[in-house]
This record gives C-alpha cells, structure tokens and sequence, in this order.
C-alpha cells in the first residue's frame, strides 16, 4: 500500500512538474496573442512596455523552435589547417609547397584530419617534419604533438572570434560549437540577411600595413613579366585560364587618358601579352579592367612569375575598384613588401563613419602603446611614400605618408558602404581569425516556409493523436481511456523536458513525436493483450490485471531498450536534424516506459479499488 | 472489439514459401541496387539545393528555360504539391550569390508572379563524405548494440535470427528507394540523413515486434522437448499475432499521418519508416522466430535461455 502511495505521489509530481516546465511556453504563446489583437501598433506597444518583464521571461524560458521553424541559418565552417601549418613553417621552399599542395588535395577530398595527411606526406617524401617545422632537434612525433596543439588553439581561437564577430553584428541566441578538430558549427535564428551574415563570417580579419615599393620597381617589374610571357609564347599557344574572351573585352575598353595605349588583340600571339589585361599610369600606378581582374589574379599568383618579382615583394589588387572616365571599373595593382611593417593586432578600437567630406566612409583605427609607438617611428621614416592598408590580401587605400603620425590613429578607406564599414568596424574589432575558414556546409530556411513547417508538424501531431487515441478507445474501451491519459501525460513530458532542458524543437523533432504517439501505446496494447488472454483463463479482474502487467514487462522492457539504444547511436552519430529527431524519440520512449507501467496501472488501481472495473472493461 | 479472434495459422509449416517470398524481394533490391543505384539526396552527395515558391502556378519548363538563360547550371523538379520547385546543383561556396543569380533572372524574366526563396542548403564534398561515414557507423554500431542486448537477453541464435530480420527488413526498403526513387514527383525518395533516421529507427523497431514473439516463445519452451518445438513456435506465434499486429498499427497510423500531412520534407522518411515498419512486422514473425526454429531443427539442440520469468 505504501509502494502504491509512492506512485501517485510520484505521478502528481511529475505532471506537475511538467506543467510547470511548459507554463512559460504558455504564457509566450498568450502574450503574442494578445499584442496581435490589439487594433493599432500604439496600442500593442503600450502594452508590451507594460508588460515588459513578464513577456521576456516568458519568452526566455519557453520551449524554443529550431531553425527549421523558425527561420534562419545553419553554418558549418571549416578552419583551414593547411593554411594554419603553412604559416607555423620556416625556411618554406618548391617542395614544401608541393608537399603542401598534395595535402590540400587530399584534404578536399577526405575527412582524415590534416595532420595525418601531412605527417603521412612528408614520410612518403622521406623527409623530417623538422626541416620545416620548430627545431631541427625535434623528432617527428614532437613535431606532429605540437602542430596538434596549434591546430586545437586555433579552432578555439577561431570559434571565439567568430562569436565576437556574431555578438557585436547581433543575433539573438547564436549557437556556436566546434566539432572535430577543424569544424565550427553555428547556428543564427532568425537572420534576414544571409549574405551580409555570411561576409561577416568568412573574412579572416587580417589587417597589414605595407609598404610599397617604388614606382620605377613597379614599371621594371611589369616589363620584366612581360618580356617572359612574350618568350613562353613561343612555345604556348595560349596561356592556361586564359579564354581569349578576357583579353578582348579589355582590348575594347576604352583606356584612361595618360596610360599607353594597349596593343589591339591579334590573332597570333601578341607582342605584349600583360600590357593586353593591365593598364600603366605615367606615374607608375599599374590597373586592371574587372573583366580580365581573375586571369589577372591567377597570372599573378603562378609561381613562374612570382619568381620575377623583386626580393620579398608581392604584388596585390585593390578591394575595390576606381571607375574610370567612361565608367569602367579598374582596380589598381600594388606592389607591396611581404612582410608587413604592422599588423591588425594592434588594433583596439574600430569606428565606421562618414569621412571628412561626408560622403566616403571610412573606418577609423587606434592602436594600442606599442602599436603607436611602432606607428610612429614607421610614419616617421617612410614620410612621402606610400603606405598600403590591406585588409585578408586585398589593398583597400595605399595612402601617402604625409608627416609622422604620433597618435597611433589610422583609417581605412575606399569602402563601397556604410554598411560595409559597419562590417569591417566589426570585423576588426573581434580581431584576426588564426587561419582562413570556409563555409562548407549552409542550411537556409526562410520564415515563411519555417510557418508552414509548424503548420505542418501541428496537423500531424493532432492528427496522429486523434487516430490512435480513438483506436484505443474503441478497441480496447475502458482501458483505452488510460492509455490515452498515458499518451497525453506522454506528449507533455517531452514537450516539457525539451523545454526544461533549453533544447529547441525542430521539425524532425515532431516527426519523432508523432512517431513516439505510435509507439507509446505499444506497452499499453502488451499489457491489455495479455490482461485479455488472463481473462479468457477465467482469471478474476484483479489477478488477470496484476498478472498482465508482470508478465508484459519483459516484452516492454526489451523493445524499450532496443529503441533506446537505436535512438541513442543516431543521436551520437547523427548530425543537425536528426539529432533532433533522436532526442525526442529517446524522451518519448523513457516517457512511455513511465506513462504505460506506472500511470495507467495507477488508474487501474484506482478503478478496481471503486469497483469499476469488470472483465469487459478490456474490449 | 477484437481483430483476430483464436487464430491457428501453421506459420511454421509455410515458412519455406515466406524464405522464398524474402528472397525475391531481396534479390529484386540487390538488382535494382546494382543496375539503377540509389538517388543520393544533398547530404551525401553534395551540393547546393534552393527552394523557390511562386505565387502563382509556374511552368517548370519555363523556369528552367529562364535559369537556363542566366547561366544556371542545375536540375530544377517540382517540390512537393504546391507551387514550388526545388534547383539542385553542384556545391556552391558562395551561396549569396547563386541565390542573386536565380532570383534576378526570375525577377526580370517572369513578370507578375511573385517568387520567393524559402530555403537553401549546401553541402560541401567533404561533409558530406562525413555524413556518409557517421551514418554507416550508426547503423553498424545499433545493429551490434542490437545483438549484444538480445544475445544477452536469450540466447545467441535468437539474437542473430533477429539481427538477420532486421537487415531483411533494412535492405528490402533500401531496394524500394532504388526501385522506387525518382519515380514520384510528391516524393522523389533520396538518400539522405533522415532516411538513416529512418532505418534506425526501423531497426529499433523491426526488434521490438521480434522480441514479443521471442518471449513468448521463451515463456513456453522451458522444459519442452525439441519435437515439441514446432507446435510450441506456432502456438506462440498465434498467440502473439494481435497484438504484433495491433503495436505495429498504430504506429504505421501515426507514420501515415506524418506522410500525408508533414509536408515533402519529411516524406521520404515517412515513407522509409511505414514500408520499413510494415516489412518488419511480416519479418518478426515469418523470418525471424522460423529461423530461429530452422537453426535448432539443424543443430538439433535444445534451448538454454536466460531471464525467462515464470511466476
């Protein structure tokens, strides 16, 4: 008699308990009501300002949608590690960056992790990792130990400033988790502008100021490219990626006045195959049309022509492109020092504002002590040459030096937008990401196909709960009802433990809740089944109830079990969404092992105790 | 109310025409496996998927003339009933932009129906080669967890019968998506994730119809002599036939309600669940419990069960 107290306590506190945990929920959902009722915006707003504290609370802790309902953006982006050993080496040379090459390939391709693929790399080539990496004493497992380490710090490194980055733009409740050793995972509810989003994400923040070389180094430098690519021609007929498409458009733009003149295209190999895509001022500044800006791009970056550049120079395009007279769009070319006389991580503060005219905006900058100082002496020394700012190897303004600059300030200019500006001031200020990231995985959903999701998922839940509860009543009648008070309590317990819990549900989420509402009544048809064999032996009520429900609990107990653990493999397993799904199922089947033993033999108890249970009462 | 009443079907007599009716399917599967493959959906494969809804009804043919036009390379189907079509493509890193791309190609060339795009997903090569991975490992691991519980619950021939019966039931719903994918514009029934969910879920299943025949079997066979086993394995099969029927009704009730009205998301894995379902419970009782009963017959042994409860 004890042990059946016991049980009902038990049961009262549950459901207690689980109305408490979905009351707020509730509440959310009476309060929206309520402001959208009212007749003028006025109206509603007076009476959310009054209101205030009750809806925020109500709204932090009721159960929370999933992306998929709510609408936003679910990201998936992965910390480029070969990028991140490539910077950790030294003395780097054409193997290494063949060595490096091979393992980019093969880490597009597979999901083994990068420092495998290296170390496997470089013992194929039979050669110590030392030689690039730390100290030549090292041994090769060191190396491979420490490298792990980087690459471990910068996945958080990465993740915390990809959250800064997300924080100051301003989303409410961003999710941000890391998976593996090169995954970051994030999740942004309700975004409406995925792509200003997505800009924000990807940049890795890495501001440099570089010197540039001299204007005369830039026209050599030009000359002594071209006179090599007249010579290759020779021998090939046309230079990789490049369709000849690029050069005439270029060829039919006009020129700005002051530049030479670029030779018309001919069919046989031209006399002057980079003066054909890139334009010279007199004044030494090189330029590029946006039609021929990627064969630029990737002319440059060959490793034959970077080797005829002057020591320890690059050359680099302008972020953004000048409009020339006739309004094309031509992006200047740099040619910059390598190694950057200061970089962003000096930087302390980032304000985006219009610029002295008003109509330019920029991003101002101030440096911390030793920033300043390091400004100073820079500005100083290098007064009436060009100084370029270049934003993840892009060169946004390559301004003058006019005096030395003692208070460590700085501006970017050359910005498309305020908004822009907006997202540069951001960017700065969460600081450099240690490695490139990419975006590999995007999921998107719209808030109006996140509205027609609920629908959907509401009507298969009614649905599915009024098909089975109906079947339990009318086929096992009395006894149905408890099952079907069972169910109810179910579905409660999960909704309840979900929002409990600060889980969010999803729309895989209500197809495991559907699912469960199949499934829940199964312990209930087990037992009444084997109540109705009992009967059928000539068993009284009592017995055959007592007995039905010892004798069905192995049964139960085993298909609980195997469905747990099904549940439980996807959620390990499963990623996003069908973690989801998981997560209810498993509640949904805890739940019913508790709804379908305890509750409903509570209720039998409770029946057969005031006599109103007889044999019949089981269909 | 009572389905069946007192049944007395000789299930195991029939068993050699339930092999055989089990094989073709498989068989059947396997070819269509081999000769057609699997439709693989985004998550496996790869890819950039958009959802675009019109306002109005929209001729597939003419969207994709328009898309064609804009230079979006790409296969565009109809999505679910409404008016929405689903683009597929390869992987695009920058997903802004193809959404641009599309959407203003739509804006200028289809005039006074409005379009909105209500979902974009991509996935990269490399993930999606993970999720392959994570999804062959949890259907591997559940399968051996699967084995262990009910090897440890009764006996080791049970287990495997069951474990046979459960890959039956897997692979014969794994031919109907070969056999069946891209048949269907309503559902066009691709591999994906939530399709694992739904073998998963499946095998969680198939196992649970299984056990209820296995107990009572257990219940029953404790002490018996093996020339009884026949009788004793088509009594408990009788006995336990409604309610295996009855358990897997409801849920296939509320499976079916997730397939008419949760929309073509859920669809394939509504499907998956239903047939998975429906095979499972044909398996529990004409593969599972006869093999058990063949396996016995051959080795001539008797039965050492654990836990069996006899009160």
């Amino acid at each position: 008699m004890k042990n059946k107290r016991f049980n009902l306590f038990l049961i009262a506190i549950v459901t207690l308990v689980a109305c408490w945990s979905l009351w707020p929920t509730w509440r959310d959902y009476s309060l929206s009501k309520q402001l959208d009722s009212f007749a003028s915006p006025q109206d509603s707003l007076k009476y959310a300002l009054t209101h205030r504290e009750e809806i925020e609370n109500a709204r932090k802790k009721s159960l929370k949608l999933g992306l998929d309902l709510k609408g936003g953006m679910h990201l998936v982006m992965e910390v480029d590690q070969v990028d991140l050993f490539e910077q950790k080496a030294w003395n780097k040379d054409g193997k290494f960056a063949a060595i490096l090459q091979n393992v980019r390939a093969k880490a597009a391709q597979s999901d083994a992790r990068v420092i495998d693929l290296l170390s496997a790399e470089f013992r194929s080539e039979n050669i110590p990792l030392s030689r690039y990496f730390y100290d030549i004493r090292n041994s090769n497992q060191e190396i491979v130990t420490k490298l792990e380490k980087e690459s471990e710090e910068a996945l958080i490194r990465a993740k915390e400033i990809i959250r800064n980055r997300i924080d100051q733009y301003g989303v409410a409740e961003p999710v941000i988790t890391t998976q593996g050793s090169r995954k970051i995972i994030i999740e942004l509810p309700g975004v409406s502008d995925e792509n200003r989003v997505r800009n924000l994400l990807k940049g890795t923040a890495k501001l440099e100021f570089r010197l540039l070389r001299e204007p005369e180094e830039m026209v050599r430098t030009l000359d002594r490219i071209n006179s090599y690519l007249v010579q290759n021609n020779q021998n090939r007929v046309a230079v990789q990626g490049s369709p000849v498409a690029d050069t005439s458009a270029v060829a039919k733009a006009p020129l700005p006045p002051g530049a030479k003149p670029a030779e018309p295209v001919t069919m046989q190999p031209s006399a002057k195959p980079l003066y054909d895509v890139i334009g010279v001022f007199q004044n030494g500044t090189a330029y590029t049309a946006e039609a021929s800006k990627d064969y630029v791009v990737t002319l440059l970056h060959r490793s034959d022509i970077e080797a005829l550049l002057p020591q320890d120079s690059e050359l680099l395009l302008a972020a953004k492109p000048d409009v020339g007279k006739n309004g094309e769009k031509l992006y200047s070319i740099y040619l910059v020092r390598k190694a950057p006389e200061l970089t962003g991580g000096v930087i302390t503060e980032a304000k985006a504002t219009f610029g002295s005219q008003g109509v330019q905006p920029e991003v101002l900058m101030s440096m911390n002590s030793e920033g300043t100082s390091k400004w100073a002496r820079i500005t100083g020394a290098n007064i009436g040459k060009r100084i370029a700012i270049v934003l993840d190897g892009a060169v946004y303004s390559a301004p003058v030096v006019q005096s030395k600059i003692p208070s460590g300030s700085s501006v970017i200019n050359g910005i498309g937008s305020l908004e822009e500006a907006k997202d540069l001031e951001i960017v700065l200020k969460a600081g450099a990401l240690p490695a490139p990231v990419r975006i590999i995985e995007e999921r998107t959903v719209g808030p109006s196909l996140g509205a027609d999701y609920i629908r959907a998922g509401m009507l298969s839940l009614s649905w599915s709960f009024c098909a089975v509860s109906v079947f339990m009543l009318v086929y096992y009648k009395k006894a149905g009802i408890a099952a079907d008070i069972a169910l109810v309590l179910n579905i409660l317990i999960v909704l309840s433990v979900l929002a409990g819990f600060n889980a969010s549900l999803s729309l895989p989420g209500i197809a495991g809740i559907v699912l469960t509402i199949g499934m829940a009544v199964d312990a209930n048809v087990l037992i009444y089944e084997r109540i109705r064999e009992e009967l059928a032996e000539g068993k009284s009520v009592i017995t055959a109830v007592t007995q039905g429900y010892d004798r069905a609990f192995s049964s139960i107990l085993d298909s609980h079990v195997t469905t747990l653990s099904a549940a439980f493999l996807l959620y390990t397993y499963g990623i996003g969404p069908i973690q989801g799904f998981a997560v209810t199922l498993m509640i949904g089947t805890s739940a019913s092992l508790f709804t379908a033993i305890v509750v409903t033999r509570e209720i039998f108890h409770l029946l057969l105790t005031k006599n109103l249970m007889s044999d019949k009462s089981f269909g | 109310m009572r389905i069946f009443q007192k049944t007395n079907f000789n299930f195991i007599r029939y068993r050699k025409i339930a092999y055989g009716f089990s094989i073709i399917l498989l068989v059947t599967g396997m070819v269509s496996l081999v000769v057609k493959g699997l439709n693989y959906g985004i998550d496996f494969r790869g890819g950039s998927e958009v959802v675009i809804r019109f306002e109005k009804n929209a001729d597939v043919s003419q969207i994709r003339s328009v898309l064609d036009a804009a230079g979006v390379s790409g296969t565009l189907k109809q999505y679910g009933m409404d008016r929405s079509f689903l683009l597929s493509t390869v992987f695009q890193g920058d997903t802004g932009q193809l959404k641009s791309l599309v959407s203003n190609a739509l804006n200028d060339r289809i005039k006074g129906n409005h379009h909105e795009i209500v979902r974009i997903d991509a996935v990269g090569p490399s993930i999606a080669s993970d999720l392959k991975w994570s999804a062959v490992k949890a259907l591997l691991a559940s399968l051996f967890a699967i084995l262990l519980y009910v090897g440890f619950r009764f006996e080791i021939k049970f287990a495997t019968a069951g474990v046979i019966a459960i890959f039956h039931d897997i692979l014969t719903v794994l031919g109907l998506f070969s056999l069946l994918g891209g048949l269907f514009t309503f559902m066009p029934l691709e591999m994906d994730q939530s399709i694992i969910a739904a073998f998963l879920t499946i095998a969680g299943y198939s196992i649970t119809d299984t056990v209820v025949v296995y107990d009572r079997i257990r219940e029953r066979i404790r002490g018996q002599k093996p020339s009884e086993y026949e009788r004793i394995f088509n009594e408990s099969m009788n006995q336990t036939l409604s309610r295996t029927i009855i358990t897997s009704g409801t849920v296939l009730l509320s499976v079916f309600v997730l397939f008419i009205f949760a929309g073509p998301a859920i669809r394939g894995f509504a499907f998956a669940v239903f047939t998975g379902i429906l095979i499972g419970t044909y398996s529990s009782i004409f593969v599972a419990a006869p093999l058990v009963y063949d396996w016995l017959r051959l080795t001539n042994s008797s039965v050492r069960l654990r836990g069996s409860k006899v009160s």
